[in-house]
């Protein structure tokens, strides 16, 4: 397990202000929150090893602090079935990132369990210059794009406050399951909510998180992605 | 030490003027008029103003003043300021604009200097660029307007935090001219040191504040947190009603990631309020419509409300505006139909809303009233009594103000010219909140409601 302050002050030290994907999950997951299960592989042969350590299906992404778009440069594979498919496609992402973005710096690539279908959410916190730490839910997709349904809190919060939340949004109702599902894990919810809003009042030198999507189930929650941005 | 601001024994006034319209002019007749402690002009002009003896400097006074209220040019009040903290003065509240709001690097040095002299001498600032304290009680008043342009409201429980000296102004006048009481106003214009957290803190401990407006654009950068906690702490002794302006201000514009995109600083403001218990008024007719209801109904412990009214049609609008605000409309349970049978004729609705239909006289209200304020499964009543018809009289406001007896909300809705508002200003007088509109009246309750269960009263 890595330290959550040696992330940040690595980070810092490499005059990086934005988390590399796999840094970002790291931390999270520090904080207790479950993350889709992820590895950085430096190789093509190592993505593959790792893919199948792993378990199929995965998904491959380009890992470079140069580059924040990585699906635009072809930096991102997903529904990766076998070894042989993880290898070919962690070598088709470098070749696509070099040819697209030539100075772009390549720490490697991100091989991450591919997650089952749920509901998708966002969770998200940021320090305001006025009420410091802050956190927000909202649902993912068009929900929080297109019609922004969010709601926030400032830090720190309760688990009444996390429920409040998810109730307060517009498309609540999304969360209690429609079309015969069953409704999904508040409690796991509550707690990622409560990690990020921990992870700000902790570590002063982080700007601002976004879990964009969270994955909830019924019986569970999973951070597939993470973007952690420093202080300048 | 934010009492001396309200409670001083002595105030020199820094600027005092004897030309008409003048601000020193205006402030210095306000205090002679009202003030009753000792007061001293301050101007190196004169050596005498309206009859008081007027010294050409603090340092000159012959005790300390409790309070300094300065309105001299912003290039002075730095040389001012110091005379009065090598004075031992405390409390200050500088009118003056012409600071860190005019956006210009001059009006900054000048209040970044005024700050570090305050700093260096211990002496708490109201201001600048405000109008400062209105308070009806010491007398207190450096709004610098004339009676003749701005009225002063009657003594009452509401104290006003503004962010504004404009609009705290106008809403003086208005609250004025409706008779509707206030106990102390503050405008504290840039606020470079005493803020809302301070004010809350008084006023949390003022007996003579039973409910407290606020007018807010933004609080002072890493004051949030504490602004929250003391406003937590307020609310459970008194309501804060508060009124956030600048919703639509945009957000960060290059914002680094998606979470700070969405929020656009009203969002998060509107967490805070939420969090802190305030009540939250959207609207100018709610500040007033909310701070009514607050100040002169009991805490509600449900949402079980019942519609009493002599038209139909006003029972139909307010059953939809209550329930569009949360609150539930019961059918009448068969007990209580079978008591207001027995006491109304024949032809009256017994069902909720109850209609005691337009032949109605006050004492049908009185009968049904009090069938059902000591009822277990009734919350509040609202009565709707349109005066346009003929049984209604002005005893039907002395049976609603008897009713209160109950310990339960009444509210009315009056729609209509002279009358209704003959009727209106009977029934405020007696403590029974009166509405226009069965919306307006349906949020007012709900902020009640709201209020009832930040103190424990209402449950969910």
């Amino acid at each position: 397990m890595v330290e959550p302050r040696e992330i940040i002050l690595n980070a810092l030290k490499e005059e990086r202000r934005k988390l590399l994907e796999h840094e970002a999950l790291e931390l999270i997951k520090a904080y207790g929150a479950p993350i889709a299960d992820a590895g950085l592989a430096k190789t093509p042969e190592e993505a593959g090893a790792l893919a199948e350590k792993m378990g199929f299906p995965v998904v491959l992404k380009i890992v470079s602090p140069d580059i924040s778009h990585k699906s635009d440069v072809g930096g991102v594979i997903v529904g990766v079935n076998s070894k042989e498919e993880a290898i070919e496609a962690a070598k088709n992402i470098i070749e696509n990132v070099s040819r697209n973005v030539p100075s772009a710096r390549i720490t490697g690539i991100l091989v991450q369990k591919m997650a089952r279908k749920g509901l998708e959410i966002i969770i998200g916190g940021l320090r305001d210059n006025i009420f410091g730490p802050v956190v927000m839910f909202g649902l993912g997709g068009i929900f929080v794009e297109v019609l922004k349904d969010v709601s926030f809190r400032v830090a720190p919060i309760s688990y009444e406050d996390a429920y409040e939340m998810m109730k307060e949004i517009k498309s609540a109702k999304l969360l209690e399951g429609y079309r015969g599902q069953p409704p999904v894990d508040k409690k796991a919810i509550a707690d990622i909510i409560i990690a990020v809003a921990k992870l700000l009042e902790e570590n002063p030198e982080v700007d601002s998180v976004d879990l964009n999507p969270v994955i909830a189930y019924p019986d569970g929650a999973v951070v597939v992605d993470a973007r952690v941005i420093l202080k300048q | 030490m934010i009492e001396k601001f309200f409670n001083p024994n002595s105030v020199a006034i820094v600027g005092a003027s004897p030309k008409p319209g003048k601000v020193g002019n205006v402030i210095l007749a306000n205090f002679k008029k009202r003030f009753r402690g000792r007061i001293y002009p301050v101007n190196p002009k004169h050596e005498e103003i309206m009859g008081l003896k007027c010294y050409p400097s603090i340092k000159d006074l012959p005790e300390t003043p409790d309070l300094v209220v300065i309105a001299i040019p912003a290039p002075k009040v730095p040389r001012v300021l110091r005379d009065a903290g090598e004075k031992g003065v405390k409390a200050t509240i500088i009118i003056t604009g012409g600071f860190r709001e005019t956006g210009t690097e001059e009006g900054k040095r000048l209040e970044e200097e005024i700050v570090k002299i305050s700093r260096e001498y211990g002496i708490r600032i109201l201001g600048p660029n405000c109008l400062g304290i209105y308070d009806n009680w010491s007398g207190v008043d450096t709004f610098f307007l004339p009676d003749e342009k701005m009225m002063r409201p009657p003594k009452g429980k509401i104290s006003f935090i503004s962010q504004s000296g404009a609009f705290a102004s106008a809403l003086l006048d208005w609250m004025a001219y409706r008779n509707i009481g206030i106990s102390r106003a503050i405008s504290y214009g840039n606020k470079i040191d005493v803020d809302d957290v301070d004010l809350l803190d008084f006023l949390a401990n003022d007996d003579k504040t039973g409910l407290i407006i606020m007018y807010l654009e933004g609080l002072k950068p890493g004051r949030g947190r504490l602004f929250i906690e003391k406003a937590k702490e307020v609310v459970q002794k008194k309501p804060i009603v508060i009124y956030k302006a600048g919703k639509t201000g945009r957000g960060s514009t290059a914002a680094a990631s998606h979470t700070a995109a969405l929020a656009g600083n009203y969002s998060i403001y509107k967490a805070a309020i939420k969090q802190a218990g305030l009540i939250e008024a959207m609207s100018f007719d709610e500040i007033m419509d909310l701070s009514k209801i607050l100040l002169t109904q009991p805490l509600m412990k449900g949402r079980k409300v019942y519609v009493v009214t002599d038209a139909g049609g006003v029972g139909v609008m307010l059953t939809d505006a209550l329930t569009t605000e949360g609150f539930l409309l019961p059918r009448s349970p068969a007990d209580l139909k079978e008591g207001l049978r027995k006491v109304l004729p024949p032809h009256c609705i017994v069902e909720n809303p109850i209609d005691l239909t337009g032949d109605t006289d006050d004492d049908r209200y009185k009968v049904v009233l009090d069938i059902l304020l000591p009822r277990h499964d009734v919350d509040a009543v609202v009565v709707g009594a349109l005066p346009q018809v003929p049984g209604i009289t002005s005893k039907l406001a002395d049976y609603l103000a008897e009713a209160r007896k109950y310990g339960k909300p009444i509210i009315a809705i009056s729609i209509g010219s002279k009358e209704a508002e003959k009727f209106k200003d009977l029934l405020e007088d007696k403590g029974i909140p009166v509405f226009e509109s069965p919306e307006r009246a349906a949020r007012a309750l709900r902020a009640l409601y709201l209020y009832s269960k930040i103190r424990g009263v209402a449950r969910e």
